[in-house]
């Protein structure tokens, strides 16, 4: 189960092409390094957003995860990246 | 300004399909299901933090007076939470490191092929010779 987590990731060329996407100035660019290292922040990110809303679900005796305990851990997401 | 938006929601949707893939593992190692619009909600906002990442990688190189994004700045990214920022420390480690085998590989490929070359011209020129 390990081993698959590790393999599910972002791919380097769509965070490139994403932060790329949002910059404001066209000049600025992004190595290849630290294209992986900004997958593996996004990778973080997302994990640790379904770990919150799973345990929220768990708090609240629900089977499955839904929409509201997403909403739930949002804010406290948002401020912790 | 059409073909940006389609360009946009190309890589919202390489986005999601990554994100629901992650969401589907996390989930199924806690034995939990999530519903197709929590892991929507969860996609949308990773994108969102995604621009939000970006501006401050950009203003990060900007105030290095650089135009390309570093590992460090991604590491300045990192510095609000202890763990968090220790594990990126540890990946640009493990990716620095990773480069320079390969590099070394690199070299002694580059290596081999050229003695290879030099064996191969010179069985050429001996063939030649011969002929």
């Amino acid at each position: 189960m390990a081993g698959q987590e590790r393999e599910v990731a972002f791919k380097k060329e769509t965070i490139s092409k994403l932060l790329t996407l949002f910059f404001k100035d066209e000049k600025s660019k992004i190595s290849n390094d630290t294209a992986s290292l900004m997958a593996e922040m996004l990778r973080i990110f997302v994990i640790e957003a379904t770990r919150r809303a799973v345990k929220q679900a768990e708090n609240e005796d629900c089977v499955g995860v839904d929409l509201e305990h997403v909403e739930k851990i949002l804010p406290q997401l948002l401020l912790d990246f | 300004m059409d073909e940006q938006e389609a360009y946009t929601q190309r890589l919202k949707a390489a986005v999601h399909y990554t994100v629901s893939k992650i969401c589907q593992s996390t989930a199924a190692e806690c034995e939990k299901e999530m519903s197709r619009q929590a892991v929507a909600a969860i996609a949308e906002t990773t994108f969102r933090q995604c621009e939000i990442f970006a501006k401050d990688l950009e203003a990060f190189a900007r105030h290095a007076k650089r135009h390309t994004i570093n590992v460090d700045d991604v590491k300045l990214l990192a510095r609000r939470s202890t763990a968090l920022s220790s594990h990126i420390q540890q990946k640009s480690e493990e990716l620095a490191v990773n480069n320079q085998e390969l590099k070394e590989k690199r070299k002694k490929n580059a290596a081999k092929r050229k003695s290879k070359e030099m064996e191969g011209n010179e069985a050429d020129e001996a063939g030649d010779t011969e002929n």
